[in-house]
């Protein structure tokens, strides 16, 4: 019973609130997800769909969105591109979703927002961190697409903030880049890392670039660690910032680990381990955060899973609830869903809710508008928090 | 640059132990045991799963998983080779069919997280794990500014020694002779009374048994356990060796292990990672134009 007041105070407004809009009483809100169940993608895709079910339950067992159910059609896309953009069609053909959700990796969101903005239905990204997302959906085309949001904060605005924190403490004199050059999330990432370091006063002495399936990153690291940098970024994801992390210290590295979203997972803190204590990243969500809309998350998701909830299951959980509070103001008359997906839209320009995240606004450009959470490994593959920074 | 000469070293003896594995097999019956990989990462995984899932010591675990690799390659010889080879399906059916069990075998441990049917033997799914620092001792050694690991120098120890075996036993035992014999004319060893289906299974298991070898000691070196260890950072690679010291030759794949390992991180230091694996494969097409036979193997025998 506590618990089921404290998840209705984290949805803010989205449970039965005071607005007798009795028009939704007995709907169904219809929402559409594309995610990456099987495939590259599948490490993040469940962890989404996870916690929009949650969420999706909720709501639901709280009384809706003014008496009107959500209903969460989730479709796999196996990772890729062109399925994405397929599953993303018969969605849309439906003829029924409200809004869309997804896709999970930002090489299919190229090929799925520009198809919803022409659509004009309403599609949130979860877990898409990349540049270009939004709001130049068509990029190259530079024109804002109207009806594509993402929730998950971009590494254009965490790895500076990480930057920040930790030069406004310890002023690093110089530093060197590792960046993976065959993934887009990675080599974005190191040009994030290269236009920012300058404005603290870093010197990139070097970026050594190396491909994701380097076998032995001792010779990669070795090029690096000889600079004797105080700093090292890391731009790369799964398992390779781990590895990177123990060969550095291996080879006598002593300096300070600054990386990006691919630092953030628990697994690849276990994997670091104690060669990992102290690496340091801006991430989107925190695990050990106490405000009431991440705590009630957190042991909802335990309960419900019998396992930790991760960054994606926060943003997905997010997702829905962001979704929920639009539909809610947006009026909706339930008979004309083209009107139903324009009014959602305009709502959801004005979403101001507490969320696992923490307090989350769209900025103009339909990005995001959260707290930064700075964090540390903690040698025992976990986190702490360092600081939270909170948005311009 | 000393430094990056050990790390050219270190990888080169893992390239060598895994590929020397692979060209015993096609040494011997003539297929491209491509489920190889696969045991290479489960050599890896299996020690792995002894340490930490439960509890025993490494060397032991690592005997076991030794054993295991090489039960796994009987597996491959009963399985996917011998029905095969009765039924005298061209060799690219054995390509295939050892690629079946390649994924199989991976797709077992991508799987596995708790609660499922195989969490006894990998929780991890499709992540990367290492082994717990204090299972492993790795005393690090700095000496004039170099980096030299406990772990590294013994794999470099265990597959020098374990390549030198192999060759005498190759070259002057009886088990060699036959192995030779049966490389060379399958049927003439029949006559000669030598069971050429014992000597197969002989040498799936040896070869697997060194693949798994390769793996646990990846594993331990490099600090990176996962699914995909085989397929995506060792199976090219081992392939590349072969052909660079001749397809079917030992000490060839010997030496390819380390001439690969040495071109790779002179080519990463001097151009870069964009040219590094553009460099190592233009050495292997110039091989291969070059000398096809490679360094050590005897004429390439036409197929079509």
């Amino acid at each position: 019973m506590a618990l089921a007041l404290v998840l209705a105070g984290c949805g803010g407004s989205a449970s039965t609130g005071t607005n007798p809009s009795n028009s939704y009483q007995g709907k169904t809100i219809q929402l559409g997800a594309i995610l990456s169940i099987n495939g590259a993608g599948g490490v993040y895709g469940p962890s989404s769909q996870k916690g929009m079910e949650l969420a999706v339950e909720k709501i639901n067992g709280s009384g809706g969105v003014n008496g009107a159910k959500l209903a969460l059609d989730v479709k796999d896309d196996n990772s890729d591109k062109a399925q994405s953009a397929q599953v993303a069609q018969t969605l849309i053909q439906q003829g029924q979703m409200l809004a869309l959700l997804g896709p999970t990796l930002s090489n299919s969101a190229v090929a799925v927002h520009p198809l919803a903005e022409n659509f004009k239905i309403p599609i949130l990204a979860v877990s898409t961190t990349g540049i270009h997302i939004v709001p130049d959906c068509n990029y190259p085309k530079t024109d804002p697409c109207k009806y594509v949001f993402r929730d998950s904060l971009g590494e254009e605005a965490a790895i500076p903030a990480n930057i920040k924190v930790y030069s406004d403490t310890a002023h690093p004199k110089t530093g060197v880049l590792l960046v993976a050059n065959d993934d887009k999330f990675s080599s974005d990432g190191g040009k994030i890392v290269q236009n920012t370091v300058s404005q603290y006063g870093i010197q990139l002495l070097d970026t050594v670039q190396f491909s994701k399936t380097t076998a032995d990153f001792a010779t990669p690291v070795t090029k690096a660690v000889q600079k004797k940098p105080d700093v090292i970024f890391i731009t790369s994801l799964g398992g390779i910032p781990a590895k990177i992390m123990i060969e550095a210290r291996k080879q006598g590295f002593t300096g300070q680990f600054l990386g990006g979203n691919g630092f953030n997972t628990a697994v690849v803190s276990k994997q670091a381990g104690a060669d990992g204590k102290g690496a340091e990243s801006g991430s989107a969500w925190y695990i050990n955060n106490t405000f009431a809309s991440n705590a009630g998350f957190v042991t909802a998701y335990k309960s419900k899973y019998n396992a930790d909830p991760d960054q994606f299951a926060a943003q997905g959980f997010a997702a829905i609830y962001i979704l929920a509070d639009a539909a809610k103001r947006a009026n909706l008359t339930f008979s004309d869903i083209a009107g139903d997906r324009t009014k959602l839209r305009d709502a959801m320009e004005s979403v101001n809710i507490d969320t696992p995240l923490g307090r989350f606004q769209f900025t103009s450009n339909h990005d995001v508008k959260q707290t930064i959470w700075i964090i540390q490994m903690d040698g025992n593959g976990g986190f702490k928090l360092v600081k939270s920074v909170t948005p311009s | 640059m000393t430094q990056q000469v050990l790390n050219a070293i270190f990888i080169g003896s893992i390239y060598a132990l895994f590929a020397v594995g692979y060209t015993l097999v096609f040494g011997v019956l003539d297929v491209v045991n491509l489920a190889h990989s696969a045991v290479f990462m489960l050599g890896a995984v299996i020690t792995y799963s002894l340490v930490v899932l439960h509890g025993m010591p490494f060397l032991p675990a690592a005997l076991i998983a030794i054993v295991v690799c090489g039960l796994l390659g009987l597996l491959i010889e009963f399985v996917a080779l011998r029905p095969l080879r009765r039924r005298n399906a061209p060799p690219i059916a054995a390509l295939i069919s050892t690629i079946g069990l390649a994924l199989i075998f991976v797709a077992i441990v991508e799987q596995a997280t708790p609660g499922t049917p195989f969490s006894w033997l990998w929780q991890d799914g499709p992540n990367s794990v290492r082994f717990p620092t204090e299972a492993v001792p790795n005393p690090t050694y700095h000496v004039a500014g170099l980096t030299i690991e406990g772990t590294k120098l013994g794999i470099l120890a265990t597959s020098v020694v374990l390549m030198l075996v192999l060759g005498y036993v190759i070259r002057f035992t009886q088990v060699g002779r036959a192995l030779r014999a049966v490389a060379e004319n399958r049927r003439a060893a029949t006559l000669l009374g030598i069971n050429v289906d014992r000597i197969f299974a002989a040498t799936l298991f040896v070869s697997s048994a060194l693949g798994g070898l390769a793996g646990l000691l990846f594993g331990l070196a490099i600090s990176d356990i996962s699914p995909y260890i085989g397929r995506d950072q060792v199976e090219l690679k081992g392939l590349a060796v072969i052909v660079l010291g001749g397809m079917g030759s030992v000490p060839g794949a010997v030496l390819g292990g380390y001439v690969l390992g040495l071109i790779e991180v002179f080519a990463f230091v001097r151009f870069g990672s964009n040219i590094a694996a553009g460099v190592a494969f233009a050495a292997l097409f110039v091989m291969l134009v070059v000398r096809p036979q490679g360094f050590f193997g005897t004429r390439l025998r036409e197929r079509l």
